[in-house]
């Protein structure tokens, strides 16, 4: 479902775009292509270390499972402060919702995504404490690769939205 | 053991890509190369998690279909609309 909302909103932006060309490519290069740069890198690590969770729980070690998903969590935080600065230098600046087209779609469409992350950071959380308690083995991890898929589903959007919104031209 | 190593492959080449669409922003040139470029590299990243990260490789048809099918309505759309508008 929220995969279908964020390709519905991806191609709106392109088609909006292709109608206010010039809006958009001046305001893109107001954006900070390196925290997109830093939260992409920051988002791909923290999917890879909930990878190694994974698999650290397929073969029954918690203690390794839980140490990976803190690692997952810290790149969530990452990203989550890395935005935060971002959004602190443009609402400074006067930006919000109403300031053009192009920062309507910008600031919907990332904070969208953040709250997404918030959610992803709390369901691997929940992950994380019920492992800790014992939940979790090499023949019942269900719960991991669910939380872990949610993760990947977080990373997988913003990988599509930070050449769109960032780079494309 | 391969499993391992392939992940730790994988992760590397999507560190890789990312900074190859960060610094083809940085040259700033536009045009029809780095929006393929650009979005050839994002569908590339999208294919690694959905195979190797979400593990679709072995399951339902419908799954990988459902998935798959997402990234290339979304690339192929977005690749049109700023190739028409070129």
């Amino acid at each position: 479902m929220e995969l279908l909302v964020f390709g519905i909103f991806f191609i709106v932006y392109a088609v909006m775009r292709s109608q206010n060309i010039e809006l958009f490519n001046e305001y893109q290069l107001t954006l900070n292509r390196e925290l997109g740069m830093a939260n992409t890198l920051l988002l791909i690590s923290s999917s890879y270390f909930v990878v190694r969770a994974v698999h650290a729980i397929r073969g029954d070690d918690v203690n390794r499972c839980v140490y990976w998903l803190y690692a997952g969590l810290a790149g969530g935080t990452g990203f989550l402060i890395l935005k935060a600065v971002e959004y602190s230098d443009k609402f400074s600046a006067g930006i919000g919702l109403g300031t053009n087209t192009f920062y309507m779609f910008y600031l919907s469409l990332t904070m969208f995504h953040f709250l997404h992350v918030v959610l992803g950071m709390l369901i691997l959380l929940a992950v994380v404490i019920k492992a800790k308690r014992g939940a979790y083995s090499a023949d019942n991890h269900t719960g991991v690769e669910t939380g872990a898929s949610y993760w990947h589903m977080v990373d997988l959007v913003w990988i599509i939205l930070f050449p769109l919104v960032y780079i494309i031209r | 053991m391969k499993i391992t190593y392939n992940i730790h492959l994988i992760w590397v080449v999507m560190m890789l890509l990312t900074l190859c669409s960060y610094f083809v922003g940085e040259v700033g040139s536009g045009g029809v190369v780095s929006v393929m470029i650009l979005l050839l590299a994002a569908a590339i990243k999208a294919v690694l998690i959905i195979r190797d990260f979400m593990e679709l490789r072995g399951v339902s048809f419908l799954w990988r279909a459902i998935m798959y099918g997402w990234l290339s309505v979304v690339c192929l759309s977005i690749g049109i609309a700023y190739l028409v508008s070129l």
